[in-house]
């Protein structure tokens, strides 16, 4: 957009564009450096790096850190989790979400109110940390994966998005495939959902995302450390003496690793974490402004 | 038909009340004395123990300190940034820039708290590359030693905090921005209104009500001056400086398992905080007329 014709350009006007782009750029700068500086630190020598004066490019080249991980079974096993989490997670939240957001949407439903309120009082009242840790722990859903997925089958928040977008649909959609004698169950399946598409969108890529940045409920129950996922190991990492006695193990065994350190391996894992987030970012972005916008609307 | 209905609502009606509801009633244990195992009904009523010995606790007024001082430091630097970055996107004359600086600064918002942490680490520690800098160039002869030394904290959190979130809050000013009638600019511009004029008389007044309802959650929320965050950023020898009352719960009630007291230190917090919510809904709508709930 050039400004609006109507808009006096003054001298003082052309200073402060100047400057604002001046500022924009530092701003740009600041939100983009630490990742620019991690992967140089991350494709650097270890030894070389604790020198210091990395800023922009490696200054000797070396792919230990990353050997280093993948020669590291926790590391492969944590990547696995990771992914599972994303996709189990991913599925089975965006599905049980739209399924009960087309259930409290469907008009002719004598229980809708009740659903709806019973979902609703849960946005508001909870039994907080100790009560459902202790519950997960009842359950013997601890040092199982099972845990990362089964409590956010249903979530209020996502119902009340998708079912306020259901109810904008056209409802003689859905009278018409009733009529012709399909079951509620198919209806959703194949009314409700492809037309709820670009919601789902959109929540899915949240529930995505958090299910790959999740760590605190892996620090709860992954005790045996058998479902832990990447963030958790990249959390355990940055534990001074914990990342030394790894890195050490590794270096007994690997001549080629001698020259890791734990500044290294960290930012290397750390970009290991991040770069999936980057990658699928500016494919998701549209999706995250209009989930914004939808809970905008709803208040 | 609603037979269908209400086969397929059993198992979500079974979902929600155990694990929404069934916590919910966990909560009763911050009155009795919790034993793993037992019912919480056959164990010891004990009333408010709990709540007095954590309220007379020596650490309470530390705790307390912790939230209150991020919090502020929060409200006053955090809350206003998002804003002033909105306004000043907003002069940017290229669509595509203005679009690239957005879509760059939601970043940070997308990844997690554990890569944050791991991003301070690298830059703050002692070869990190900001004390490098700051030595080079001989600003400090030594090292500063910004992670373990707890008078740092508060401000490297709230830098942290700011850089994770300006971009992402800025949607709503923008949207708001966006939302602003052309023409009023237009009668401006005849009334002889410059650029900053317009964004004083026009721009700021238009998100007025924005900024009055985000303002109202902040001062709502000031009990909630992060957890996970701390879990992450802060070490033993900070801890003077980030625990807050949500980290002293987890630490007693999970990690140490004294269930009961952590329960009733997280409900204390939980009953402040939404006496806190309602008190500033009420204060808003007599001040602006504007509700929030």
């Amino acid at each position: 957009m050039k400004q609006a014709f109507y808009i006096k350009r003054t001298i003082a006007g052309t200073i402060f564009d100047i400057l604002n782009a001046l500022f924009m750029t530092v701003f740009v700068f600041l939100m983009v450096y630490p990742f620019i500086n991690l992967l140089a630190l991350s494709f650097n020598d270890g030894v070389d790096a604790v020198k210091g004066g990395i800023y922009f490019w490696p200054r000797k080249f070396s792919l230990a850190s990353y050997q280093y991980m993948l020669k590291n079974p926790k590391l492969i096993r944590g990547t696995f989790v990771s992914i599972m989490r994303v996709i189990v997670g991913t599925a089975t939240g965006l599905l049980g979400s739209a399924l009960l957001g087309y259930i409290v949407s469907c008009r002719h439903f004598y229980g809708r109110r009740f659903m709806r309120v019973l979902f609703i009082i849960t946005m508001y009242f909870g039994g907080g940390l100790i009560p459902t840790y202790l519950l997960m722990l009842r359950l013997g859903l601890s040092n199982t994966f099972h845990v990362y997925w089964i409590p956010g089958i249903f979530s209020a928040y996502y119902m009340l998005l998708i079912s306020s977008y259901i109810q904008n649909l056209p409802e003689s959609l859905f009278e018409s495939a009733r009529i012709d004698g399909a079951s509620e169950l198919r209806t959703f399946i194949q009314i409700a959902l492809p037309l709820s598409v670009p919601v789902l969108a959109c929540i899915a890529v949240y529930i995505g995302v958090g299910q790959w940045n999740s760590w605190f409920d892996v620090s709860l129950y992954s005790k045996d450390g058998k479902w832990d996922n990447l963030q958790i190991i990249l959390n355990r990492l940055l534990n001074q003496a914990a990342a030394l006695e790894n890195i050490m193990e590794q270096q007994r065994l690997y001549e080629e690793m001698r020259r890791i350190t734990p500044q290294t391996v960290r930012a290397a894992t750390t970009m290991i974490v991040t770069l999936p987030i980057i990658f699928i970012y500016p494919f998701f972005q549209k999706y995250f402004i209009s989930g914004i916008t939808l809970g905008a609307v709803k208040g | 038909m609603q037979t269908e209905l209400w086969l397929l609502s059993v198992p979500i009606i079974i979902w929600v009340l155990i694990f929404c509801y069934y916590p919910m009633y966990g909560i009763t244990m911050s009155f009795v004395n919790y034993v793993p195992g037992k019912p919480i009904w056959q164990c010891e009523f004990v009333g408010l123990k709990w709540f007095i010995d954590f309220l007379t606790n020596p650490s309470f007024g530390l705790l307390l300190r912790n939230t209150l001082a991020m919090s502020l430091l929060n409200i006053i630097f955090g809350f206003p940034a998002p804003i002033i970055f909105a306004l000043l996107l907003n002069e940017i004359g290229n669509r595509h820039a203005k679009k690239f600086i957005q879509t760059v600064s939601y970043l940070p918002h997308f990844i997690s708290w554990v890569v944050a942490a791991s991003i301070v680490y690298l830059l703050l520690s002692n070869e990190g590359i900001i004390n490098v800098i700051l030595v080079q160039w001989g600003i400090t002869h030594k090292p500063i030693p910004f992670l373990s030394k707890g008078e740092y904290y508060w401000i490297i959190y709230t830098i942290i905090n700011i850089w994770k979130s300006v971009g992402w809050s800025s949607i709503i000013y923008l949207s708001a921005i966006a939302g602003i009638d052309e023409q009023l600019y237009q009668a401006g511009a005849i009334d002889g209104l410059g650029r900053l004029g317009m964004a004083w008389y026009i721009t700021i007044p238009s998100i007025a009500p924005t900024i009055v309802v985000l303002w109202i959650l902040g001062i709502g929320g000031i009990l909630n001056a992060g957890f996970e965050q701390h879990l992450l950023l802060g070490n033993p020898m900070t801890q003077k400086y980030w625990d807050v009352i949500d980290t002293y719960s987890y630490r007693y009630g999970v990690q140490q398992g004294f269930y009961s007291m952590g329960t009733a230190v997280g409900l204390f917090k939980s009953v402040i905080g939404f006496f806190l919510v309602i008190l500033t809904n009420k204060i808003s709508k007599k001040l602006f007329d504007l509700s929030i709930i």
